[in-house]
């Protein structure tokens, strides 16, 4: 019994065992051997390899497109009474550049800005460069007029606005044309030579006070502008550099009027409606760079010359057939300057002055503005134009205090001081504001004394 | 024009005199980054130096020479390590910024090597054939009188500064589509290593267990490899200098180690490290 029991058992136990093995075997069987899996591993990394090599084909497309650009937002408190309100927030820039280099030596680039209420377009242009001594390239398109301080970017300045002069000559710094830049390899000598449409952005109103020259992409006039600048750079050992150089501005606005006069106030001069009206500068600027205590620089600019506004011809007043008066072109003769001192306060911070003066009428003084003898003799055939505001000169004292958090963020306190060149007589020169309350101030900003017009700017500034 | 009020003007020159005297502090700890091909020689000034200045930490990144002269501009690095120029446009950024026009070092030699694989019948090259073959112009091996192949190419990725040298003195146009962008030198070395039809270039300190071709000026020329030699000569065409780019003149103890640097024992450091001293 007890044997057939155990032999029961080891029946049980046997089948057991082999269906255990079997079943081992079975599995052994069904598992890819080393050589399968490396076959397989093999596929798997050439099919990944190819998917590599797609993406970094598609990526290298990518690398050829750059984005950059950067948003400044600021607060602004404003001295001056007959600004109202007199302080707020506001965007100041907010611009995306976009830079396509197709291949090497052909760029496209497109900066729209965008602040609330308005889209532009900063930048619109093709830069074809010589492929051979790779000094030569050609601009066409919408693009910064040659000149240091338009060039010098707005992200990169150490005071929150251009130079009077400047914002004056070169209203929104762009201007449509063609541009040819020469800077050869080994020299260090820059030349740049555009040719632009030259009113870009100039409001020419006529007797109606509409403005004719609105169609941005288009000239108002035949005649084109030429701009000329040259630079060198100086290496002076291991003081630091000295970038020096010229630009000059011809250019010419039609003429939609009868008269043009001079800033003088007396001379008058007979022109024909579509003749040439000169607007003539040249100018001389420095850049000095000194690795003097941590790095600082001085830059200037001078520029003087003959610049113009166009007038409108005598019409007929409505109703009747009587002509009335128009408004004489007016070219005026001015000069200006800046001088930058900005010194690098360790690696984070910066201090920047600007002192700048801008006078737009140098054939008469502040003294002599208003009097008659400087008025236009031609009011019969003309309105009468009078020496006034225009005619005053302007310096500013600007002062910044630059804090970088890293290469992206910095935030700027800039005070500005703005002074108006005074007239003789009290009373002589006056105008109108009203206060916040709504009260009107009859004659109460009085040219005769220096104006409230300074400015505070608290700006912070993210770049990427 | 009217008189400028002299007590605003007073305050102005006291604001002027005020921010004349502040200056950059010297760093305490000194950072490097920039150029792959110089990792290897920075790493090893750094570990020399700091094992006889324990007081010093001197910190060594690569990157490629782009990325290490961004981060001079930027402020992120004190030392940037660049194995070519500074390009012009990287100089009006750091005049933007810094106002200065930037210190440049040039601490070592090196020759740019190109390598091939052991089996390649091909031993030596002229620059225009390098060009032509790194261009896309010249595809197989047959061509430049080696085996019916077709060639591949390896070379760096577009912020090393070997790329640019080399596509600038060679290349002279657009690298071809199909040469493979690597990550390093090393790793160009390694790709080279393994595959028989392959081409690359690099510094001459990553060529270890690898071919080197000889080149020369013109198909008339004799060809040279990159020796000390023939790099002091000026025999060797493809030879360039290896920089170190700083924002301002150094003081304290950045002045302390470029100075070290460019002594006799920094020196010997380059040599070690298979490049050429500056003197």
């Amino acid at each position: 019994m007890y044997n057939q029991k155990k032999f029961k058992m080891n029946k049980f136990r046997f089948t057991a065992l082999m269906l255990i093995f079997t079943f081992a075997l079975t599995a052994k069987a069904q598992e890819p051997t080393t050589e399968e899996k490396i076959t397989e591993l093999k596929e798997t990394v050439n099919g990944l390899l190819e998917r590599l090599a797609t993406d970094e084909t598609d990526l290298q497309k990518l690398t050829k497109i750059k984005v950059s650009g950067y948003m400044q937002a600021q607060y602004q408190y404003f001295d001056n009474p007959a600004i109202q309100p007199n302080n707020y927030f506001m965007l100041r820039r907010a611009r995306v550049k976009f830079t396509y280099e197709m291949v090497d030596g052909v760029k496209f680039v497109l900066t729209p800005e965008f602040v609330p209420g308005n889209l532009s377009v900063k930048d619109a242009y093709v830069v074809l460069n010589d492929r051979w001594t790779k000094a030569f390239s050609v601009w066409a398109g919408k693009f910064n007029r040659p000149n240091y301080e338009v060039e010098y970017s707005s992200s990169s300045r150490e005071l929150p606005e251009r130079s009077t002069l400047i914002r004056t000559l070169y209203p929104n710094e762009r201007a449509i044309g063609a541009k040819l830049e020469f800077n050869p390899l080994n020299v260090p000598i820059h030349f740049q030579l555009a040719i632009l449409n030259g009113a870009d952005l100039m409001t020419i109103n006529n007797a109606s006070g509409t403005n004719l020259n609105t169609t941005e992409n288009k000239d108002f006039d035949n005649y084109k502008d030429i701009m000329v600048r040259a630079y060198y750079n100086l290496p002076l050992g291991n003081f630091g550099g000295l970038d020096f150089g010229a630009h000059g501005y011809f250019g010419s606005l039609k003429s939609n009027t009868l008269k043009t006069l001079s800033s003088d106030y007396t001379t008058i001069e007979d022109v024909k409606i579509g003749d040439a009206v000169k607007r003539n500068w040249i100018g001389g600027e420095f850049q000095l760079f000194a690795d003097v205590l941590g790095g600082m620089s001085i830059k200037g600019e001078y520029i003087a010359g003959k610049n113009a506004s166009i007038g409108y011809s005598p019409v007929a007043a409505a109703g009747t057939t009587a002509a009335i008066p128009g408004v004489p072109n007016f070219q005026n003769n001015f000069s200006g300057y800046y001088v930058y001192f900005i010194k690098n306060l360790g690696v984070k911070n910066q201090f920047a002055f600007r002192y700048d003066y801008y006078d737009p009428n140098t054939d008469i003084t502040g003294k002599d503005v208003t009097i008659t003898k400087y008025s236009s003799p031609d009011a019969i055939t003309l309105k009468s134009r009078t020496s006034g505001k225009s005619d005053l000169a302007t310096s500013t004292f600007g002062f910044a205090l630059l804090h970088y958090f890293d290469d992206n963020l910095r935030v700027s306190l800039n005070y500005e001081i703005v002074q108006n060149e005074k007239v003789g007589t009290v009373g002589a020169l006056t105008e109108d504001y009203t206060k916040a309350d709504g009260t009107k101030v009859v004659k109460g900003l009085d040219y005769s004394n220096v104006l409230k017009q300074n400015l505070l700017t608290l700006r912070i500034q993210a770049k990427f | 024009m009217k008189a400028i009020n002299s007590k605003k003007f007073g305050i102005v020159l006291v604001f002027l005199a005020l921010a004349s005297f502040a200056f950059t502090p010297a760093p305490e700890r000194i950072t490097v980054k920039g150029s792959d091909t110089m990792v290897i020689l920075a790493q090893k000034w750094a570990e020399v130096y700091m094992k006889s200045n324990p007081n010093s930490i001197i910190q060594v990144t690569g990157g490629g020479s782009g990325t290490g002269i961004s981060a001079l501009i930027n402020g992120a690095t004190d030392i940037a390590n660049s194995s070519r120029k500074m390009k012009p446009t990287e100089k009006e950024k750091l005049k933007a910024r810094y106002n200065t026009l930037g210190v440049e070092v040039a601490c070592a030699k090196d020759g740019i090597t190109v390598y091939l694989h052991p089996s390649n019948k091909v031993k030596e090259l002229s620059v225009k054939q390098l060009g032509d073959i790194f261009s896309g112009k010249i595809t197989n091996w047959k061509e430049v009188g080696g085996a019916d192949q077709a060639i591949k190419l390896y070379g760096r990725e577009n912020s090393s500064g070997t790329y640019v040298f080399f596509q600038e003195n060679v290349v002279k146009g657009d690298y071809a589509p199909s040469c493979q962008t690597l990550p390093g030198t090393a790793a160009v070395v390694n790709a080279v290593k393994k595959d028989p039809n392959a081409i690359g270039y690099g510094g001459a300190a990553y060529a270890e267990g690898i071919e080197l071709c000889k080149v020369k000026k013109d198909d008339k020329s004799p060809a040279y490899l990159a020796t000390a030699e023939t790099i002091k000569t000026g025999d060797y065409p493809i030879t360039r200098y290896l920089f170190m780019y700083l924002r301002n003149k150094p003081t304290g103890e950045m002045k302390k180690y470029i100075d070290w640097i460019l002594s006799p024992e920094g020196q010997k450091l380059v040599v070690e490290t298979g490049y050429f001293p500056v003197k």
